[in-house]
């Protein structure tokens, strides 16, 4: 059976239903990435765009379904290990006479990125201080985050990653695999230690839609490779409450190849992978 | 074959074997070319960094890994960043993406040389090198039904021809050429 090819127009009238008749606001998602996620559910599904609209009105947990299909929900553990060697050694030793930090993972996925970064915390004896929350709109993936529970081959390549971070040459003696994670011989999965998983706290938030109600400013917020399916609008829109939401100094961690767009180019000062919130210009927008 | 205002976008794939070739290319290329190239290459899990110096020691001209929706300028080339999908917009940007793998890879070469096909249709040159693996055959053949040009890399002159290969199979290409010739047909663009 072929297909039909959807139009942009058509494929915008159905992100309007879904909107209408779910949680879920995808309108200012990039046109092009959203078009080609659909077009693939179109495929997958053996749907058209109208048997999709009319699934939409009716099955909510068929909506679900579709919108983990139709976010990107890839992550890995220690994903760009030149990044978490800059925060481990660069920046978290200057929060240490901190009382408290505060990490917001924007966009958390599953989880591998909210661990990776809990590990760094315990090895710099930073953990008991830190407030770690964890967002995702997807109730899927958070499910996921929070049993900890990882498959072993799917993961195998990125635990490569912990050495490449952690156990450099020439750092003495290595930190082992199995101080975070139980990994079951007879299973097909590896599972973070629960005292590790007990230190974060996911929860269900779209950053379309809401701020995020949390008084304390945050010191870091990781939100990568995110934005990067959102339209120019909707990036700074979110842009400027991460700005509002960091503490003076405070870092924003973006994807290894995201920019920042128009205006926030002056309102962040990079800084080897990392951007750092700038408060020379103190004026309202 | 005046075509040089043609192109909007010349566009290369390659797996095994193809760091040597598209160095070579652009260590020939006239400095001053003025049609943006896209590189789309497959990288070793392990060898995911000092791609993009190792090309510009050899290039004549400037060879950048993108950001998200970098605009696309001539005399530039761009070199798909290891552990992202890159396509290429109708209004001639980039975009990144971290979906899922495809072909067994991230970059794949056929999501590159499809939004290529799709975004400049018959202005766009699409040139696949050697490579152990199907990732870019179907995406050259896009290119191809789509107007565009499309050039093969020699099989006789690829260190593994799989990915040439591929290509063979599904359409017959404007062009197969060894990678002196592709340079040759490239540099008499900017004349």
């Amino acid at each position: 059976m072929t297909v039909k090819v959807e139009n942009i127009t058509e494929i915008k009238g159905f992100l309007q239903e879904l909107k209408e008749y779910s949680s879920y606001d995808l309108c200012e998602y990039s046109d092009s990435s959203i078009y080609r996620r659909i077009k693939k559910i179109l495929k997958d599904h053996k749907l058209s765009l109208d048997q999709l609209i009319a699934k939409t009105k009716t099955d909510s947990l068929f909506i679900e379904n579709i919108i983990q299909e139709i976010t990107v929900n890839t992550t890995e553990f220690f994903r760009d290990p030149e990044v978490w060697r800059e925060l481990y050694q660069n920046f978290y030793p200057t929060l240490r006479n901190k009382k408290y930090i505060n990490i917001w993972h924007a966009g958390c996925s599953s989880g591998q990125e909210v661990y990776s970064n809990l590990i760094l915390l315990n090895e710099l004896d930073l953990l008991d201080k830190s407030n770690v929350i964890a967002t995702d709109l997807n109730s899927k993936v958070l499910k996921v985050a929070k049993s900890g529970k990882y498959d072993k081959k799917e993961n195998q390549e990125y635990f490569e990653n912990f050495n490449a971070v952690l156990n450099r040459e020439g750092n003495g003696s290595d930190i082992l695999f199995e101080k975070y994670f139980e990994d079951g011989v007879n299973s097909n999965c590896v599972e973070v230690k629960s005292f590790l998983r007990k230190q974060s706290d996911f929860q269900q938030h779209d950053l379309v839609k809401e701020e995020m109600n949390n008084h304390a400013k945050f010191d870091i917020i990781f939100c990568r490779n995110v934005l990067i399916y959102f339209n120019s609008a909707l990036q700074t829109k979110i842009l400027k409450q991460f700005h509002n939401k960091l503490t003076n100094g405070g870092i924003l961690v973006l994807g290894n190849h995201e920019g920042l767009n128009g205006f926030f180019k002056t309102k962040f000062i990079k800084d080897g992978p990392v951007f750092i919130k700038n408060n020379t210009f103190h004026f309202q927008f | 074959m005046n075509d040089n205002i043609r192109y909007k976008a010349i566009i290369i794939g390659g797996s095994a074997g193809s760091f040597t070739v598209v160095s070579k290319i652009l260590s020939k290329m006239n400095p001053d070319f003025p049609i943006p190239v896209i590189v789309c290459m497959h990288r070793l899990k392990h060898v995911r960094s000092g791609l993009v110096e190792g090309l510009n020691l050899k290039s004549n001209i400037k060879v950048i890994e993108p950001n998200d929706k970098e605009k696309i300028v001539g005399n530039r080339i761009y070199l798909a960043p290891s552990n992202y999908h890159l396509f290429i917009e109708f209004d001639n940007t980039i975009h990144l993406s971290t979906e899922e793998t495809f072909n067994h890879s991230r970059p794949a070469i056929d999501h590159a040389f499809s939004s290529a096909a799709y975004a400049y249709r018959d202005k766009v040159l699409g040139i696949i090198l050697t490579g152990a693996n199907r990732d870019g055959a179907n995406g050259m053949k896009e290119i191809h039904f789509k107007n565009g040009t499309t050039i093969v890399q020699d099989p006789e002159s690829c260190d593994i021809d799989t990915m040439p290969k591929a290509a063979l199979n599904l359409f017959e290409p404007d062009y197969i050429l060894t990678p002196d010739k592709i340079t040759e047909y490239l540099n008499q663009l900017s004349v």
